[in-house]
Protein backbone atom coordinates (compact mmCIF):
# COMPACT_ATOMS: atom_id res chain seq x y z
CA UNK A 1 0.00 0.00 0.00
CA UNK A 2 1.43 3.35 -0.91
CA UNK A 3 -0.87 5.44 0.65
CA UNK A 4 0.41 6.13 4.04
CA UNK A 5 -1.46 4.91 7.25
CA UNK A 6 -2.05 6.33 10.44
CA UNK A 7 -1.68 4.11 13.96
CA UNK A 8 -2.07 4.91 17.27
CA UNK A 9 -0.15 3.57 19.91
CA UNK A 10 -1.85 3.70 23.31
CA UNK A 11 0.45 2.91 26.43
CA UNK A 12 3.29 3.82 23.67
CA UNK A 13 5.99 4.54 27.13
CA UNK A 14 5.09 0.70 28.44
CA UNK A 15 7.72 -2.12 27.45
CA UNK A 16 5.10 -3.86 24.93
CA UNK A 17 4.05 -0.22 23.52
CA UNK A 18 7.33 1.32 23.39
CA UNK A 19 8.88 -1.52 21.55
CA UNK A 20 5.95 -1.76 18.59
CA UNK A 21 6.58 1.99 18.00
CA UNK A 22 9.72 1.57 17.56
CA UNK A 23 9.68 -1.54 15.56
CA UNK A 24 6.93 0.30 13.36
CA UNK A 25 8.55 3.34 12.59
CA UNK A 26 10.61 2.44 9.70
CA UNK A 27 7.61 1.54 7.81
CA UNK A 28 5.63 3.75 5.94
CA UNK A 29 3.12 5.01 8.99
CA UNK A 30 2.62 7.69 10.37
CA UNK A 31 2.86 6.95 14.25
CA UNK A 32 0.79 8.78 16.33
CA UNK A 33 2.07 7.83 20.49
CA UNK A 34 -0.42 8.16 23.76
CA UNK A 35 0.78 7.85 27.18
CA UNK A 36 -0.41 9.05 30.46
CA UNK A 37 3.30 9.44 31.45
CA UNK A 38 4.20 12.88 29.39
CA UNK A 39 8.02 12.92 30.43
CA UNK A 40 8.27 9.44 29.35
CA UNK A 41 6.86 10.41 25.96
CA UNK A 42 9.10 13.08 25.16
CA UNK A 43 11.39 10.77 25.70
CA UNK A 44 10.41 7.57 23.58
CA UNK A 45 9.79 10.44 20.53
CA UNK A 46 13.26 11.71 20.66
CA UNK A 47 14.60 7.93 20.92
CA UNK A 48 12.44 7.02 18.20
CA UNK A 49 13.56 10.31 15.75
CA UNK A 50 17.34 9.51 16.73
CA UNK A 51 16.75 5.99 15.95
CA UNK A 52 14.95 6.60 12.72
CA UNK A 53 15.45 10.05 11.34
CA UNK A 54 12.89 9.71 8.54
CA UNK A 55 10.48 8.60 11.07
CA UNK A 56 6.81 9.83 10.91
CA UNK A 57 6.34 9.97 14.86
CA UNK A 58 4.44 12.81 16.31
CA UNK A 59 2.63 12.46 20.30
CA UNK A 60 -0.83 13.22 21.17
CA UNK A 61 -1.92 14.10 24.34
CA UNK A 62 -5.46 13.11 24.01
CA UNK A 63 -6.04 9.45 22.90
CA UNK A 64 -9.60 9.92 21.73
CA UNK A 65 -8.05 12.44 19.42
CA UNK A 66 -4.92 9.87 18.60
CA UNK A 67 -7.87 7.10 17.66
CA UNK A 68 -9.83 9.69 15.72
CA UNK A 69 -6.89 10.46 13.50
CA UNK A 70 -5.76 6.91 13.24
CA UNK A 71 -6.64 3.90 10.36
CA UNK A 72 -5.18 1.28 13.17
CA UNK A 73 -5.38 1.56 16.68
CA UNK A 74 -3.21 -0.44 18.72
CA UNK A 75 -4.11 -1.44 22.23
CA UNK A 76 -0.71 -1.68 24.06
CA UNK A 77 -2.57 -1.29 27.56
CA UNK A 78 -2.83 -4.32 30.37
CA UNK A 79 -6.12 -6.21 30.33
CA UNK A 80 -6.95 -4.34 33.45
CA UNK A 81 -7.26 -0.99 31.71
CA UNK A 82 -9.22 -2.32 28.37
CA UNK A 83 -12.79 -1.36 29.80
CA UNK A 84 -11.44 2.22 30.47
CA UNK A 85 -9.82 2.65 27.48
CA UNK A 86 -12.30 0.62 25.37
CA UNK A 87 -14.96 3.16 26.99
CA UNK A 88 -12.74 6.50 26.32
CA UNK A 89 -12.36 5.44 22.38
CA UNK A 90 -15.26 4.05 21.17
CA UNK A 91 -16.93 6.12 19.60
CA UNK A 92 -13.92 6.84 17.10
CA UNK A 93 -12.79 3.57 16.93
CA UNK A 94 -15.56 2.43 15.16
CA UNK A 95 -15.13 0.17 12.19
CA UNK A 96 -11.41 0.47 12.35
CA UNK A 97 -9.09 -1.92 13.62
CA UNK A 98 -7.92 -2.28 17.19
CA UNK A 99 -5.07 -4.41 17.80
CA UNK A 100 -5.35 -6.55 21.43
CA UNK A 101 -1.61 -6.86 22.78
CA UNK A 102 -2.86 -7.42 26.36
CA UNK A 103 -2.04 -11.30 28.13
CA UNK A 104 -4.57 -11.50 30.88
CA UNK A 105 -1.76 -12.46 33.04
CA UNK A 106 -2.08 -12.71 36.46
CA UNK A 107 0.23 -11.20 39.17
CA UNK A 108 2.54 -14.16 39.97
CA UNK A 109 2.85 -15.02 35.81
CA UNK A 110 1.67 -18.33 36.64
CA UNK A 111 -2.36 -18.06 35.34
CA UNK A 112 -4.22 -15.92 33.27
CA UNK A 113 -7.28 -13.88 34.69
CA UNK A 114 -9.85 -14.80 32.13
CA UNK A 115 -11.79 -17.72 32.00
CA UNK A 116 -11.45 -20.92 29.94
CA UNK A 117 -14.18 -19.62 27.56
CA UNK A 118 -12.80 -16.27 26.24
CA UNK A 119 -9.81 -14.27 25.65
CA UNK A 120 -8.63 -10.71 26.83
CA UNK A 121 -9.06 -10.06 22.96
CA UNK A 122 -12.51 -11.16 22.88
CA UNK A 123 -13.41 -9.29 25.55
CA UNK A 124 -12.10 -6.32 24.16
CA UNK A 125 -14.15 -6.98 21.17
CA UNK A 126 -17.07 -6.83 23.39
CA UNK A 127 -16.68 -3.72 24.74
CA UNK A 128 -15.83 -2.10 21.23
CA UNK A 129 -18.59 -4.15 19.15
CA UNK A 130 -18.39 -2.09 15.79
CA UNK A 131 -14.29 -2.07 16.18
CA UNK A 132 -12.27 -4.81 14.27
CA UNK A 133 -10.35 -6.74 17.01
CA UNK A 134 -7.31 -8.29 15.83
CA UNK A 135 -5.30 -10.34 18.62
CA UNK A 136 -1.32 -9.42 17.57
CA UNK A 137 2.01 -8.96 18.89
CA UNK A 138 1.19 -10.77 22.06
CA UNK A 139 3.26 -14.12 21.87
CA UNK A 140 6.49 -12.86 21.97
CA UNK A 141 9.06 -10.45 24.78
CA UNK A 142 9.52 -6.60 24.51
CA UNK A 143 12.66 -7.64 24.07
CA UNK A 144 12.58 -9.77 20.85
CA UNK A 145 11.44 -6.64 18.70
CA UNK A 146 15.33 -5.84 19.03
CA UNK A 147 16.31 -8.60 17.55
CA UNK A 148 13.29 -10.57 16.40
CA UNK A 149 15.74 -13.57 14.95
CA UNK A 150 16.50 -16.02 17.73
CA UNK A 151 19.12 -18.79 16.88
CA UNK A 152 19.05 -18.30 13.38
CA UNK A 153 15.39 -18.12 12.90
CA UNK A 154 12.75 -15.75 12.16
CA UNK A 155 10.36 -15.64 15.62
CA UNK A 156 6.78 -16.05 14.33
CA UNK A 157 4.18 -13.46 15.88
CA UNK A 158 0.24 -15.09 15.65
CA UNK A 159 -2.46 -12.94 14.36
CA UNK A 160 -6.23 -13.43 14.98
CA UNK A 161 -9.48 -12.21 14.04
CA UNK A 162 -12.63 -12.35 12.24
CA UNK A 163 -12.12 -9.96 9.35
CA UNK A 164 -10.38 -10.95 6.72
CA UNK A 165 -8.96 -7.18 5.22
CA UNK A 166 -8.16 -6.29 8.75
CA UNK A 167 -6.10 -9.76 9.25
CA UNK A 168 -4.04 -8.55 5.88
CA UNK A 169 -3.47 -4.84 7.00
CA UNK A 170 -2.22 -6.69 10.66
CA UNK A 171 0.05 -9.20 8.85
CA UNK A 172 1.73 -6.28 6.88
CA UNK A 173 2.61 -4.55 10.64
CA UNK A 174 3.94 -7.84 11.91
CA UNK A 175 5.81 -8.12 8.62
CA UNK A 176 7.29 -4.39 9.29
CA UNK A 177 8.22 -5.02 12.96
CA UNK A 178 10.40 -8.08 11.56
CA UNK A 179 8.46 -11.18 12.65
CA UNK A 180 7.15 -13.50 10.86
CA UNK A 181 3.56 -13.21 10.48
CA UNK A 182 0.96 -16.35 10.86
CA UNK A 183 -2.31 -15.86 10.69
CA UNK A 184 -3.71 -18.15 13.28
CA UNK A 185 -7.59 -18.23 12.69
CA UNK A 186 -10.74 -16.24 14.10
CA UNK A 187 -10.83 -14.19 17.22
CA UNK A 188 -11.72 -17.06 19.16
CA UNK A 189 -7.95 -18.57 18.53
CA UNK A 190 -6.53 -15.36 20.98
CA UNK A 191 -7.50 -18.03 24.01
CA UNK A 192 -4.79 -20.26 22.47
CA UNK A 193 -2.32 -17.30 21.94
CA UNK A 194 -2.82 -16.01 25.35
CA UNK A 195 -1.88 -19.36 26.41
CA UNK A 196 0.80 -19.51 24.46
CA UNK A 197 1.89 -16.61 26.23
CA UNK A 198 1.74 -17.62 29.29
CA UNK A 199 3.70 -20.92 28.83
CA UNK A 200 6.53 -18.58 27.25
CA UNK A 201 6.66 -16.53 30.22
CA UNK A 202 6.84 -19.30 32.71
CA UNK A 203 9.49 -21.48 30.98
CA UNK A 204 11.54 -17.76 30.00
CA UNK A 205 11.20 -17.88 34.39
CA UNK A 206 12.30 -21.51 34.75
CA UNK A 207 14.89 -22.04 32.46
CA UNK A 208 15.88 -18.00 32.66
CA UNK A 209 15.56 -17.53 28.89
CA UNK A 210 16.37 -13.38 30.17
CA UNK A 211 12.95 -12.47 28.15
CA UNK A 212 14.40 -13.09 24.78
CA UNK A 213 11.96 -15.95 23.54
CA UNK A 214 9.50 -17.14 20.72
CA UNK A 215 7.99 -19.21 19.15
CA UNK A 216 8.61 -20.46 16.02
CA UNK A 217 6.37 -23.51 14.04
CA UNK A 218 8.40 -25.73 12.47
CA UNK A 219 7.00 -27.77 9.23
CA UNK A 220 7.91 -28.94 5.70
CA UNK B 1 -19.16 13.96 14.31
CA UNK B 2 -21.55 12.92 11.69
CA UNK B 3 -23.68 16.63 11.79
CA UNK B 4 -23.62 17.19 8.41
CA UNK B 5 -23.51 14.15 7.03
CA UNK B 6 -27.35 12.56 8.77
CA UNK B 7 -28.88 16.09 8.43
CA UNK B 8 -27.43 16.41 4.73
CA UNK B 9 -29.43 13.11 4.10
CA UNK B 10 -32.38 13.89 6.25
CA UNK B 11 -33.33 16.60 4.04
CA UNK B 12 -33.35 14.31 1.21
CA UNK B 13 -35.20 11.65 2.62
CA UNK B 14 -36.95 10.30 5.81
CA UNK B 15 -35.16 8.51 8.18
CA UNK B 16 -36.07 7.18 11.76
CA UNK B 17 -33.94 7.45 14.60
CA UNK B 18 -33.17 4.00 14.42
CA UNK B 19 -32.12 3.97 10.75
CA UNK B 20 -29.79 6.59 11.65
CA UNK B 21 -28.62 4.74 15.00
CA UNK B 22 -28.55 1.49 12.08
CA UNK B 23 -26.42 3.50 9.51
CA UNK B 24 -24.18 5.26 11.99
CA UNK B 25 -22.61 1.42 13.30
CA UNK B 26 -21.24 1.35 9.75
CA UNK B 27 -19.20 4.82 9.63
CA UNK B 28 -15.60 5.59 9.99
CA UNK B 29 -14.82 8.60 11.81
CA UNK B 30 -11.56 9.97 10.37
CA UNK B 31 -9.56 13.19 11.40
CA UNK B 32 -7.11 13.79 8.44
CA UNK B 33 -4.42 16.90 8.61
CA UNK B 34 -3.59 19.38 5.50
CA UNK B 35 -1.27 17.73 2.95
CA UNK B 36 -1.94 14.47 4.14
CA UNK B 37 -3.28 11.45 1.58
CA UNK B 38 -6.17 9.90 2.31
CA UNK B 39 -5.59 7.60 -1.20
CA UNK B 40 -2.53 7.41 -3.56
CA UNK B 41 -2.80 6.54 -7.25
CA UNK B 42 -2.04 2.68 -7.61
CA UNK B 43 -3.89 1.87 -4.34
CA UNK B 44 -7.44 0.40 -3.95
CA UNK B 45 -10.11 3.35 -3.08
CA UNK B 46 -11.29 1.50 -0.30
CA UNK B 47 -13.84 4.35 0.70
CA UNK B 48 -15.46 7.32 -0.63
CA UNK B 49 -15.36 10.32 2.16
CA UNK B 50 -17.59 12.31 3.22
CA UNK B 51 -16.65 15.98 4.36
CA UNK B 52 -17.39 17.44 7.56
CA UNK B 53 -15.07 19.52 8.01
CA UNK B 54 -12.37 20.72 5.76
CA UNK B 55 -11.15 20.62 2.21
CA UNK B 56 -9.73 17.78 0.02
CA UNK B 57 -9.36 17.63 -3.42
CA UNK B 58 -8.80 14.63 -6.01
CA UNK B 59 -5.65 15.19 -9.26
CA UNK B 60 -4.14 12.95 -11.33
CA UNK B 61 -0.36 13.80 -12.53
CA UNK B 62 0.67 12.95 -16.50
CA UNK B 63 3.54 11.39 -17.91
CA UNK B 64 5.38 15.02 -17.33
CA UNK B 65 4.73 15.41 -13.48
CA UNK B 66 1.70 17.62 -13.86
CA UNK B 67 -1.01 17.69 -11.60
CA UNK B 68 -4.77 18.13 -13.11
CA UNK B 69 -7.27 18.54 -10.11
CA UNK B 70 -10.59 16.53 -11.13
CA UNK B 71 -12.86 17.89 -8.11
CA UNK B 72 -12.60 19.75 -4.95
CA UNK B 73 -14.53 18.58 -1.82
CA UNK B 74 -15.61 21.08 0.52
CA UNK B 75 -18.20 20.44 4.03
CA UNK B 76 -21.12 18.38 2.37
CA UNK B 77 -19.07 16.65 -0.75
CA UNK B 78 -18.37 13.33 -0.89
CA UNK B 79 -14.77 12.51 -2.82
CA UNK B 80 -13.35 9.17 -3.88
CA UNK B 81 -11.35 7.39 -6.75
CA UNK B 82 -15.51 6.50 -7.88
CA UNK B 83 -14.03 3.90 -10.46
CA UNK B 84 -11.60 2.03 -8.39
CA UNK B 85 -13.93 2.34 -5.43
CA UNK B 86 -16.70 0.56 -7.51
CA UNK B 87 -14.51 -2.17 -9.53
CA UNK B 88 -12.06 -2.50 -7.07
CA UNK B 89 -8.83 -1.55 -9.62
CA UNK B 90 -5.90 -0.04 -8.20
CA UNK B 91 -6.75 4.30 -8.18
CA UNK B 92 -5.79 6.64 -11.08
CA UNK B 93 -6.35 9.79 -8.58
CA UNK B 94 -4.71 10.78 -5.60
CA UNK B 95 -6.36 12.78 -2.82
CA UNK B 96 -5.28 14.88 -0.05
CA UNK B 97 -6.37 17.43 2.50
CA UNK B 98 -6.08 21.21 1.94
CA UNK B 99 -7.00 21.75 5.39
CA UNK B 100 -7.18 20.08 8.49
CA UNK B 101 -10.12 18.35 7.71
CA UNK B 102 -12.80 15.60 9.21
CA UNK B 103 -14.40 12.89 7.39
CA UNK B 104 -16.86 10.31 7.71
CA UNK B 105 -15.27 7.07 5.69
CA UNK B 106 -17.83 4.70 4.35
CA UNK B 107 -16.56 1.16 2.20
CA UNK B 108 -18.11 -0.41 -0.10
CA UNK B 109 -19.44 -3.16 1.66
CA UNK B 110 -20.84 -1.82 3.90
CA UNK B 111 -22.33 0.71 1.70
CA UNK B 112 -24.17 -2.75 0.18
CA UNK B 113 -25.37 -3.78 3.81
CA UNK B 114 -27.19 -0.09 4.61
CA UNK B 115 -28.40 -0.29 1.11
CA UNK B 116 -30.18 -3.60 1.66
CA UNK B 117 -31.27 -2.39 4.90
CA UNK B 118 -32.64 1.09 4.42
CA UNK B 119 -34.43 1.37 1.02
CA UNK B 120 -34.58 5.38 2.06
CA UNK B 121 -30.91 5.34 1.75
CA UNK B 122 -31.10 4.13 -1.57
CA UNK B 123 -32.83 6.77 -2.51
CA UNK B 124 -30.44 9.18 -1.21
CA UNK B 125 -27.57 7.50 -3.20
CA UNK B 126 -29.62 7.89 -5.84
CA UNK B 127 -30.44 11.62 -5.63
CA UNK B 128 -26.43 11.61 -4.60
CA UNK B 129 -25.84 10.35 -8.15
CA UNK B 130 -28.13 12.60 -10.41
CA UNK B 131 -26.56 15.69 -8.67
CA UNK B 132 -22.94 14.11 -9.50
CA UNK B 133 -23.76 13.36 -13.31
CA UNK B 134 -25.34 16.54 -13.49
CA UNK B 135 -22.54 18.72 -12.32
CA UNK B 136 -20.19 16.08 -14.46
CA UNK B 137 -22.41 17.16 -17.34
CA UNK B 138 -22.14 20.43 -16.62
CA UNK B 139 -18.52 20.39 -16.45
CA UNK B 140 -18.27 19.02 -19.61
CA UNK B 141 -20.26 21.40 -20.91
CA UNK B 142 -18.81 24.36 -19.28
CA UNK B 143 -14.80 23.22 -20.71
CA UNK B 144 -16.33 22.61 -24.26
CA UNK B 145 -18.35 25.36 -25.16
CA UNK B 146 -18.14 28.38 -22.25
CA UNK B 147 -15.62 31.23 -22.60
CA UNK B 148 -12.58 31.18 -19.32
CA UNK B 149 -14.45 34.03 -17.84
CA UNK B 150 -17.47 32.22 -18.04
CA UNK B 151 -16.24 29.15 -16.81
CA UNK B 152 -14.29 30.89 -13.97
CA UNK B 153 -17.54 32.44 -12.92
CA UNK B 154 -19.42 28.88 -12.89
CA UNK B 155 -16.78 27.69 -10.88
CA UNK B 156 -17.00 30.60 -8.22
CA UNK B 157 -20.59 30.06 -8.12
CA UNK B 158 -20.32 25.71 -7.91
CA UNK B 159 -17.63 26.56 -4.66
CA UNK B 160 -18.34 29.17 -3.26
CA UNK B 161 -15.53 29.11 -0.61
CA UNK B 162 -13.57 28.48 -3.64
CA UNK B 163 -11.02 31.23 -3.82
CA UNK B 164 -10.72 32.32 -0.30
CA UNK B 165 -9.46 28.21 0.33
CA UNK B 166 -7.62 27.33 -2.53
CA UNK B 167 -4.67 28.52 -3.97
CA UNK B 168 -4.94 30.18 -7.23
CA UNK B 169 -2.59 27.39 -9.00
CA UNK B 170 -5.04 24.54 -7.91
CA UNK B 171 -7.89 26.36 -9.25
CA UNK B 172 -5.93 26.80 -12.79
CA UNK B 173 -4.67 23.20 -12.47
CA UNK B 174 -9.04 22.27 -12.13
CA UNK B 175 -9.31 24.42 -14.98
CA UNK B 176 -6.92 22.79 -17.33
CA UNK B 177 -5.17 26.54 -17.56
CA UNK B 178 -1.74 28.22 -16.44
CA UNK B 179 -1.61 29.65 -13.12
CA UNK B 180 -0.52 32.81 -16.10
CA UNK B 181 -3.57 32.62 -17.83
CA UNK B 182 -6.12 32.15 -15.11
CA UNK B 183 -4.22 35.62 -13.53
CA UNK B 184 -5.49 37.04 -17.09
CA UNK B 185 -9.13 35.43 -16.57
CA UNK B 186 -9.06 37.26 -13.30
CA UNK B 187 -8.24 40.57 -14.20
CA UNK B 188 -10.61 40.62 -17.48
CA UNK B 189 -13.40 39.79 -15.09
CA UNK B 190 -12.18 42.55 -12.79
CA UNK B 191 -12.24 45.38 -15.30
CA UNK B 192 -15.59 44.78 -16.38
CA UNK B 193 -16.87 45.12 -12.88
CA UNK B 194 -15.10 48.37 -12.43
Amino acid sequence: MRTKQTIAVLGATGKMGSAIAKSLSKGNYRILLFSRDNTKLGRLKRELRNAVPQADVVSVDCSYNACWEADVIIAAVPYSAEKEVADTIREVANQKIVISVANPVNNNGDALLTPLNTSAAEELQKLLPNSKVIKAFNTMFAADFNQPEIDGKQVDAFIAGNDDDALEIVRDLVQTAGFNPVIAGDLSLSRVLEHMQLLLIRLSIKHNYNRLAGWKILHH
Amino acid sequence: MYELFFKNMTEKVKLTRDQQQMIRQYLVPKKIRKNQYLLQEGDVAKYAAFVEKGALRAYSVDEKGTEHIIQFAFEGWTISDMYSYMTGEPATYNIDALEDSELVLLNKSAQEEILQRVPEYEEYIRLQLTGAFMSMQKRITSMLSLTLEERYIQLTQLYPSLVQRVPQRMIASYMGLTPETLSRVRRKIKERWE
